[in-house]
């Protein structure tokens, strides 16, 4: 494979441009397993990693990153596992869902219809705890980050923005328009997988309730 | 051995390793703000580095001693006191069955630490007992602690003598900061004046972030990015026009320009940085970084063996 540009980031960490999810995912997985990393953290576009700065220096860093890309598996994963979801859309649960869809010039049920219709994947989790990225949405919806981030917003609750959607695992807060909540938990401390959602699995969004 | 929390201050919460190896599924690090001074704590406990320990927030905290124990605190004091009588930072000391421990709030600096030998019993989540307050786990049932809280611990290992940090390695408390930094992924959108500017700490700042105010370039449309991974030490720009430096709660990714990183040697000294304080920041490249690590954790191996900044 041709090996990406490393670049630094800050002190500790390395990072190369991987646009393809499923190749970034398999990518993470390979260098996960050699053991050298102190975390490997996929973005939307790049993967990232990080290092023990006492243990060897950037340049040391840099040259292990250069051979485990050279010797790196060339394949993408399959997503292959498929979760359903329940979406309420009343407006406590979806409070920005009206204003997002008319700015797109449609109704909120003809807007849901199309989130409903995207073929969803998980294509990373980060952020917070249990928070996954959704790759695969409609790519007519257009929604933008606000301007001023909420300081909460509710556990479950459903971002959009043009091209994805975030998927809130717990209350905190967050820069993204909310169209809905998610009814299933989507992490769970206490259980033996404490994640619902994990990077590759296609999802399947439901919209519940009246106002759809 | 039991600890019954009195009052707790404005928070306080069970820190011990940070979480590494998971920000992949969005855990933070958590762990000690100020990691060098809970360690110094521990030592004078005659602890590891990083066994469980309170971090305890702008002091105002008051604790009752259940059993007999020895103690030791460490990182911002203000006033100290057991049963009345004052005491000091820095030094092992042996409460009385009933004592109360009374730590004032800090003139200088943000973060104490109370150690007790062998550590605090915490929650253990992905391998660190370390509080993580956003999402709930570690800690105490992962949240802050409250009045009337019983803390246990296993005095077995009561250390025999009472130790002292030796004086040159007491951490300066200041509310004038000196960061060094390596460029960040985004430095671009940044102007060299960064580096001669000061800057202000403004009162947003808790265990997953700091704001700071300055003159940084204003972003038109907020210049955000795909979101990449970002580690504690990172300093985004953000469309309100202040930055946030990123600290151990933070989030494990994000798409506001990543402008500096703190280095890794300086990160302990953001768990000292108050509201109204300032800093500036000293430019560092990545081999220097390094370098200064090296040199800053071998000050420090002697007294704390295997402490990691």
């Amino acid at each position: 494979m041709t090996v990406p540009d490393i670049r630094m980031v800050g002190d500790d960490a390395l990072s190369i441009e991987v646009d393809d999810p499923r190749h970034r995912n398999v990518l993470a997985e390979h260098l996960r397993h050699s053991g050298r990393w102190t975390d490997v953290v996929p973005g939307r576009r790049n993967l990232t990693v990080g290092f023990d700065p006492l243990a060897v220096s950037p340049a040391q860093a840099h040259a292990v990153l250069a051979g485990a890309l050279e010797h790196a598996p060339p394949g993408t994963q399959s997503a292959s596992e498929e979760i359903e979801l329940a979406l309420r859309v009343d407006p406590e649960s979806g409070p920005d869902l009206a204003r997002v869809a008319d700015e797109n010039g449609l109704s909120p049920e003809a807007f849901l219809r199309r989130v409903c219709a995207s073929p969803l994947a998980v294509d990373m989790m980060g952020f917070m705890p249990g928070f996954a990225y959704l790759s695969g949405l409609d790519p007519v919806l257009r929604a933008e980050r606000l301007a001023l981030p909420r300081q909460r917003v509710a556990a479950g609750s459903v971002g959009a923005l043009t091209g994805q959607l975030g998927l809130y695992a717990l209350a905190g807060p967050g820069g993204w328009p909310i169209i809905g909540r998610i009814q299933e938990p989507l992490f769970d401390k206490v259980a033996a997988s404490p994640f619902l959602l994990k990077a590759g699995m296609k999802v399947r969004l439901r919209v519940l309730g009246s106002s759809s | 051995m039991t600890l019954h929390v009195v009052r707790p201050g404005p928070q306080a919460t069970l820190q011990g390793f940070a979480r590494v190896g998971s920000r992949h599924l969005g855990i933070p690090a958590s762990g000690p703000a100020d990691p060098l001074s809970m360690a110094l704590a521990n030592r004078l406990a005659g602890n590891a580095s990083a066994d469980t320990a309170i971090e305890i927030t702008q002091g105002g905290a008051e604790f009752e001693f259940r059993q007999a124990s020895a103690f030791a605190i460490a990182g911002a004091s203000g006033k100290l006191s057991l049963s009345g009588k004052t005491i000091v930072a820095h030094r092992t000391h042996f409460a009385r069955q009933g004592d109360i421990l009374s730590i004032g709030h800090p003139d200088t600096g943000f973060r104490t630490y109370l150690a007790v030998p062998g550590g605090f019993v915490a929650d253990e989540f992905l391998g660190s007992s370390s509080t993580c307050l956003p999402a709930g786990f570690g800690g105490l049932e992962g949240r802050a602690l409250r009045p009337g809280d019983e803390l246990e611990f296993d005095a077995a290992m009561e250390p025999a003598a009472s130790l002292e940090t030796p004086a040159n390695l007491r951490p300066f408390m200041t509310a004038s900061h000196v960061l060094r930094c390596v460029p960040g992924p985004d430095y671009a959108v940044l102007d060299d004046a960064v580096w001669p500017d000061v800057f202000e700490i403004t009162r947003r700042l808790d265990r997953t972030g700091i704001e700071i105010r300055g003159p940084w370039p204003h972003l038109a449309d907020g210049a955000l990015k795909p979101s990449a991974a970002v580690f504690p030490g990172a300093i985004q720009l953000t469309p309100s026009g202040n930055a946030f430096v990123l600290m151990p709660d933070a989030q494990t990714t994000g798409g506001y320009p990543h402008v500096l990183q703190v280095i890794r040697a300086d990160r302990h000294l953001l768990g000292q940085v108050a509201p109204g304080d300032r800093i500036r920041f000293l430019r560092r490249t990545s081999e220097q970084a390094h370098n200064d690590l090296v040199a800053k954790t071998a000050i420090f191996a002697d007294w704390l063996p295997g402490f990691r900044f």
